[in-house]
């Protein structure tokens, strides 16, 4: 779990998070009865350069949204060290796997500069979306989404065009 | 006895057939005709009537070829046979060109000095000639054109000869191109019993009829020509459904049948090879042993090849039988029109016969694209010329990773190359070969090129240093439109070695950069390292009014920027596409997952120009390789906009 140098969450009020929320390409245009609930699973905290969000095979308890800032998803490839295999920008989510067993980071998350996140409490998502169909129908399309334009990606890195 | 005027039809008795060679023969004139050699009637010198094939005549079917003798004296009483008249107009191997490096390193290059024989064509068939205009169109028709080849058919003399004996692989009716002779010829003749009816059909042809001195043919020998005609037409029949055959083939690049056709085909290349109208070549360089002086050899090549179409790094547009059979097959029948205002056909079933599995190109084109039928496209023609190479010397060498080098390159010659059109031009480096680089900036006294090292050519190219010379040809091919995107956002999208061909456009931009509206560079490169011009990326950010993202595949722990595809660059940005041109450039499979991201945002197909990579050997559209759909890319392109590709984008094999 990173430092967290930001306010105390429960000091940031609702409509704040929701605000926060909005402006990013992840939480925008939800429904505004989501969005209030996703709030009441956020914490927000800043980290500095460097500083290691998620360690890969570890227990990955939030989903973090960035608001500010970049944050690499880096995997270890022998004999060239940390790769960093995407970069996380503004707007878009890390920490996913706070969703999906067995809950443990697919890659280390580290911050390349100071950054601003908006973190949901895993456990207490899941915990939302099993009873909350609304929601899970809001959410879980919109993590989709993140995730194929990922998956996407990631096979255009594979077929490595730009060697030739 | 009545002597002919040039208006008139006379009649040459068979035995006085000679005094025909003989004046054709006439001012150092060899005579081609029909010959009899390796089982096959050929082309060879004809001096004598006894070197014509008297009596012998050949049965044709698919894959299917054997001379009969028909007990007769008739002298063309043969179907057309493996070799057609385009060897001797077109030959299959030409020293094109020549280089020569001296001991202080300086470059020159120059024509090949060559002698033009003086040649008549005897027993010239209708299909034939009508192969000679479409070639007349493909290399004369422009903008470039083929001064060898003009050479050789001003040089030569048409004596035609009215087919009385189709094969069972005949379809000239169906094509329009046959049996009966109607123009381009200098003289025809229709063969009877006894001898031959005579016309002219050129100054040149009236003045040989003039003096042949013949008696007049009488109305019977003429009509008795006339009916040989009908009974061939006949014969014919009209095996393919012409009309409409370009929409019909067109329809149909999905068809089953290309699969089909693709387990029986061997990619043997006979089809092409005997067609009197396949026109695509290659060039090697053959250099003398210490590399001082090479000749650039251009040879027939055909696009059933698998090397056909390759790029560097061995990458390849149609790798699968089906893509080549239906890129000849299309090509001939379809975007052939589209590009020289004719089809490539004259159905003359060389294809037919000489397939060793028998593939009838009429039972495929019948099965692909039956009828109904709709109406064919139009050509184009331009203003003539030819690419000249000209010598530039290197003045700067600058690396802009392990193995892209940019080179700053000028010639004394006067002209502002800056203002001279063409996207890229064709880079020779004396004794390895030439290859096509894209201008990565426009100078007044050259340009200049970034090369990465890849092949031998442009492995050779980036070593090269200050006051090293090269050959380059003068701009070619259609560039990007920046004067469209005049009062409009502005787009520009390189992958790796995608953003050279681009840095002129932002250079473009930057030199009226009140033209424009907003201007967003998006570059992705593989790694950190392989970034180009990363100190101009830096300026032009630092600029203020230029928004520049750069991206890279994959990166090691000390690089901070970003990681990841260079559609993400911009596929969450909420500017508005509606308003702005997109240039997009670099490996096909990244355009189509930029032009897919460009169209969520609004920018639509006709304001969306992309760059086409395909093999290019001669750059002027001549030899064949680069041809996509109805395109060749090194003329028509590389620049098209994505709503001028149509379906051709994105397509496999194509």
């Amino acid at each position: 779990m990173p430092e967290t140098e930001g306010p105390d969450p429960r000091t940031d009020d609702t409509a704040s998070l929701v605000a926060l929320l909005n402006a990013t390409w992840f939480g925008a245009n939800l429904l505004p009865e989501t969005q209030v609930r996703l709030a009441g699973l956020a914490r927000r905290y800043q980290a500095a350069a460097g500083t290691t969000l998620l360690t890969e095979g570890q227990l990955a308890n939030e989903i973090g949204i960035v608001l500010s800032g970049r944050v690499s998803l880096r995997t270890l490839v022998p004999e060239e060290g940390w790769i960093t295999i995407l970069t996380v920008e503004p707007g878009d989510i890390f920490g996913q796997s706070a969703l999906v067993p067995p809950y443990r980071s697919t890659s280390n998350v580290v911050a390349l500069q100071q950054v601003d996140v908006l973190a949901l409490d895993g456990p207490g998502l899941r915990a939302a979306l099993a009873a909350d169909h609304d929601l899970a129908a809001q959410m879980y399309p919109r993590v989709l989404q993140a995730m194929a334009r990922r998956l996407s990606a990631t096979r255009l890195q594979m077929l490595d065009l730009l060697a030739r | 006895m009545t002597t002919v005027t040039r208006s008139a039809i006379g009649f040459l008795p068979r035995a006085d057939f000679q005094r025909l060679i003989d004046l054709l023969s006439e001012d150092d004139r060899t005579v081609i005709g029909p010959t009899v050699a390796d089982g096959a009637i050929v082309y060879g010198e004809v001096r004598a009537v006894s070197d014509l094939p008297r009596g012998i005549g050949a049965e044709q079917a698919p894959g299917s070829y054997r001379l009969v003798d028909r007990g007769n004296d008739l002298l063309f009483a043969y179907t057309v046979g493996p070799t057609s008249w385009k060897r001797f107009v077109f030959p299959p191997t030409l020293a094109v060109s020549r280089s020569h490096r001296d001991e202080d390193g300086h470059v020159s290059f120059g024509p090949v000095p060559k002698e033009i024989p003086k040649l008549a064509f005897l027993g010239v068939r209708a299909c034939e000639l009508a192969a000679l205009g479409v070639e007349d169109r493909v290399f004369l028709g422009g903008p470039y054109t083929d001064e060898d080849y003009r050479a050789r058919r001003t040089r030569s003399l048409v004596v035609a000869v009215q087919c009385a004996e189709p094969a069972g692989t005949c379809f000239c009716t169906s094509m329009g191109t046959g049996p009966g002779v109607r123009s381009g010829h200098d003289l025809l003749l229709i063969e009877l019993d006894d001898g031959f009816v005579v016309t002219a059909g050129s100054p040149v042809g009236s003045a040989i009829l003039d003096q042949l001195d013949l008696e007049e043919a009488s109305a019977d020998q003429i009509t008795a020509g006339s009916d040989q005609l009908a009974a061939a037409r006949q014969r014919i029949g009209d095996p393919v459904v012409a009309a409409g055959l370009h929409d019909r083939l067109m329809a149909k690049l999905d068809s089953p049948r290309w699969a089909d056709v693709a387990e029986r085909c061997l990619a043997c290349t006979n089809c092409t090879a005997s067609c009197p109208t396949c026109f695509c070549t290659s060039v090697s360089q053959r250099s003398d042993l210490d590399g001082q002086t090479s000749v650039t050899e251009r040879r027939w090549e055909s696009c059933f090849t698998k090397g056909f179409s390759t790029v560097a790094l061995g990458g390849n547009f149609r790798p699968r039988v089906q893509d080549r059979y239906r890129q000849w097959l299309t090509h001939k029948f379809a975007t052939w029109i589209d590009q020289f205002g004719t089809s490539g056909c004259v159905g003359c079933g060389r294809c037919i016969t000489w397939c060793p599995v028998g593939i009838d190109v009429r039972e495929e084109l019948n099965v692909i694209a039956p009828p109904p039928q709709v109406v064919l496209g139009n050509g184009k023609g331009s203003e003539a010329h030819s690419p000249r190479t000209s010598v530039f010397r290197v003045d700067a060498a600058r690396r802009e990773t392990q193995d892209t080098v940019t080179l700053t390159l000028s010639t004394p010659s006067g002209i502002d190359w800056s203002k001279l059109h063409g996207e890229f031009v064709m880079v020779s480096v004396p004794a390895v070969g030439s290859v096509p680089i894209s201008i990565s900036r426009r100078l007044p006294t050259g340009m200049e090129l970034t090369i990465r090292g890849v092949g031998p050519a442009s492995t050779i190219l980036t070593g090269l240093g200050h006051g090293a010379e090269v050959g380059l040809s003068a701009p070619l091919g259609r560039g990007w439109p920046v004067d469209m995107a005049e009062d409009h956002d502005v787009l520009i999208v390189g992958g790796g070695m995608g953003l050279p061909p681009l840095r002129p456009v932002v250079d473009e931009i930057i030199e009226h950069r009140a033209k424009f509206g907003e201007v967003r560079i998006y570059h992705g490169a593989r790694t950190p390292g392989d970034l180009l011009y990363a100190e101009e990326l830096a300026r032009w950010a630092a600029r203020g009014d230029l928004e520049v993202g750069v991206t890279v595949d994959r990166a090691d722990a000390t690089w901070l920027g970003r990681v990841g595809v260079v559609t993400h660059l911009f596929d969450h940005a909420r500017w508005d596409g509606t308003k702005a041109i997109a240039f997009v450039c670099g490996p096909e499979r990244m355009i189509q997952a930029t032009v897919t991201t460009l169209a969520l945002h609004g920018v639509t197909s006709d304001r969306i120009f992309v760059s086409m990579e395909r093999h290019m050997e001669c750059g002027v559209g001549l030899c064949g390789h680069c041809q996509m759909g109805p395109y060749f890319v090194c003329k028509d392109g590389p620049v098209f906009s994505l709503a001028q590709l149509g379906d051709v984008f994105g397509r496999e094999g194509i």
